[in-house]
């Protein structure tokens, strides 16, 4: 019950004029670019970074989380609208969400999105508030070798689980780990891959790598394919008021879409998208009429819309209670804590527990005011993606070399954005996943220094990694990450044969 | 029928040796006190040279069976140079001319490579844009941007 009393601590926090403004802030900031195409929270959280470094901690953790939320609930109008996903967890809403907006019932697919994230989002937020402490306390027995490997389970997972292929995901990560060992390091003082820059010196900056593979890399992208720029936006058709029958079809998805979003969220696979194509496949299968699906079956809206949500919920539980971030957007979340010189895990609830429970009771709130944000003024929110697409491209690229120039007045920060955007370029043209490269550059060096800390302490005896048990047990999950698709492969292509 | 090895892929297979050298030279080279040579700042960097060594190993095995991702559609190159090169000016012209012309000229060139042709509009839209942004950023976040030739105006 202590988690209540917090939380109710935690709502006196977040109630107060200023933070409720925060809030307001980030959610109608979220839904705009969950609603524009081409910049997602990640981005944005990103290049909020060098802004709010003056600002209070707490609210600037409301406003990011806000945004959070509300980028989720604003993607899904773009995908049902215009049939481009505003952002990654929205890819599988657009398969149904915009068959439903071309047969005149867009509304109802607006309405099933925006209320299930609701309820997702509440019950998501929920699941936080009571498994966080327990988390805390599970964290508490965690040493530098147990750090270590819980750090080696999420590389392991983020390469495995994310796009197509496996190798690609782990160049991906190699590349976030390259990027990360530059500059001094901290435990000794020596200069690594400087090449005699002075700036070079205090390494190359996670804001500047994000806002390069996700802004400029994306732009280059989009500019290359002529065939991807023009897209028809639907009008809203229909009631938003949603049928009797209508609902009777979502409440179950909704739920369902929960279920499968928060643990996925839990786990370091890289946030919003796996749960949704998830949703969206135990939907089809449990769905009366699945010869709907393709043509526009709300449970196929309802579902990953709520998963999406949920994941994000999720997503908050290891990165506050561990420092563990399982997504592209907590890596960034986690490079903020790091600004405020904040150190996320036990210590955080304990000692900044105004924080945490006034960001946690803000989800709440900012569920209801995404709610009403995005279902009677929807109509508003789609006037945005009337946006000519050469004109937000140009303003997304105007503020990201704004956003990292103004860190330190740097223009060699922009020399180090122009690079990484190719290679962000050349990625997302190839179809390397971008998250795992994120988590790798803000986790390399967490990760190197729990290695060292950790043989610090046995005196250089590698063997504490495995005679600690918690760190035998997260090691072997990773082997098994690896080991385990390899053999029921080569089951599977056994057993044919063994059959013939 | 062989499937040509793919350019792309191999090219980008180089650019990860490349790295792995890179990244091994420096560990190779570091003056390590004797203190930290056990579990110094080395090991890390031998670990990631290594393992990007291996993965490019593997890339080219993908790559000679044919599983390299190519480039899906047609590319307009046009419009990559164009926004290649408008940064590339745009971050020398930065602090000489100031952040107002830099930014209304990345402005307009990213709009042109995107398919506008509206020039007028690209730079009005530009100058609106380009204008608040610097008022904001210096007047109410009380950050530091190169005001240039037009530092007589703002």
């Amino acid at each position: 019950m202590d988690a209540l009393v917090a939380l109710m601590d935690g709502f006196a926090t977040a109630l107060s004029p200023i933070n409720l403004l925060w809030s307001i802030v980030g959610v109608t900031l979220g839904t705009l670019i969950g609603i524009l195409p081409g910049i997602g929270p990640a981005l944005t959280i990103a290049l909020l970074l060098p802004v709010t470094r003056n600002l209070d901690p707490t609210g600037a953790f409301i406003m990011f989380a806000g945004l959070y939320y509300g980028a989720m609930y604003g993607s899904s109008t773009t995908s049902i609208l215009l049939n481009t996903p505003g952002e990654s967890g929205s890819i599988v809403t657009a398969l149904e969400g915009n068959r439903m907006a071309r047969s005149g019932r867009g509304a109802a697919a607006l309405s099933t999105a925006a209320i299930g994230s609701f309820v997702a989002g509440t019950l998501g937020t929920l699941g936080l508030t009571l498994l966080a402490p327990q988390f805390v306390k599970f964290a508490l027995l965690f040493g530098p070798a147990e750090y270590f490997a819980l750090m080696v389970l999420a590389f392991t997972t983020v390469t495995a689980v994310l796009g197509a292929s496996k190798l690609r995901g782990v160049i991906s990560l190699l590349l976030g780990l390259a990027v990360g060992l530059a500059g001094t390091d901290i435990l000794t003082g020596q200069p690594r891959l400087v090449f005699g820059i002075p700036s070079m010196l205090r390494g190359i900056d996670i804001v500047v790598v994000a806002v390069g593979l996700f802004a400029v890399g994306e732009a280059l992208f989009m500019a290359s394919r002529k065939d991807l720029r023009s897209a028809e936006i639907l009008p809203i058709k229909g009631s938003l008021f949603m049928t009797r029958e209508e609902w009777r079809r979502s409440w179950k998805p909704w739920l369902r879409g929960t279920a499968i979003g928060f643990p996925f969220g839990c786990l370091p696979a890289g946030g919003t998208e796996i749960p949704t194509f998830l949703s969206y496949a135990v939907e089809k299968k449990l769905a009366r009429k699945p010869e709907e699906f393709g043509h526009g079956a709300i449970e196929g809206v309802a579902g990953p819309e709520a998963a999406n949500n949920a994941a994000v919920a999720g997503v908050l539980v290891p990165l506050l209670t561990l420092g563990l971030p399982t997504s592209a957007t907590a890596a960034i979340l986690l490079a903020a804590f790091e600004q405020y010189n904040l150190q996320p895990g036990p210590m955080l609830f304990s000692g900044s527990s105004t924080l945490v429970w006034g960001l946690i009771a803000s989800l709440y709130i900012g569920n209801v005011m995404l709610l009403v944000l995005n279902l009677p003024l929807v109509g508003l929110w789609v006037r945005l993606l009337s946006i000519p697409q050469p004109l937000l491209y140009s303003g997304i690229l105007l503020f990201s070399t704004l956003g990292v120039y103004s860190m330190s007045n740097s223009v060699f920060d922009l020399m180090v954005l122009f690079v990484v955007g190719i290679v962000g370029f050349l990625m997302r043209r190839h179809d390397f996943p971008v998250a795992p490269a994120i988590i790798g550059l803000i986790m390399g060096p967490l990760a190197e220094a729990q290695f060292r800390r950790a043989l610090t302490i046995s005196q250089g005896d590698p063997i504490v990694f495995l005679s600690h048990p918690l760190s035998l047990f997260l090691l072997t999950c990773s082997l098994a990450m690896i080991v385990v698709p390899i053999i029921l492969r080569l089951v599977a292509r056994q057993t044919p044969s063994s059959i013939r | 029928m062989q499937k040509p090895i793919s350019r792309a892929g191999l090219l980008i297979g180089l650019g990860l040796l490349l790295a792995a050298a890179v990244i091994g030279y420096d560990a190779a080279t570091m003056n390590v006190p004797a203190v930290h040579a056990k579990v110094g700042p080395r090991v890390f960097p031998t670990l990631v040279s290594i393992g990007l060594a291996v993965a490019a190993i593997a890339h080219f095995w993908q790559c000679s069976r044919g599983q390299f991702h190519e480039a899906e559609g047609t590319t307009d190159w046009f419009a990559v140079g164009t926004i290649a090169a408008a940064l590339v000016i745009h971050m020398n012209i930065l602090k000489p001319l100031g952040f107002l012309p830099a930014g209304i000229f990345l402005f307009t060139m990213v709009a042109f490579a995107f398919g506008s042709r509206r020039l007028l509009r690209d730079v009005v839209v530009g100058i609106v844009v380009v204008g608040l942004t610097y008022f904001a950023f210096t007047r109410f976040l009380g950050l530091q941007l190169p005001p240039g030739i037009l530092g007589w105006i703002v």
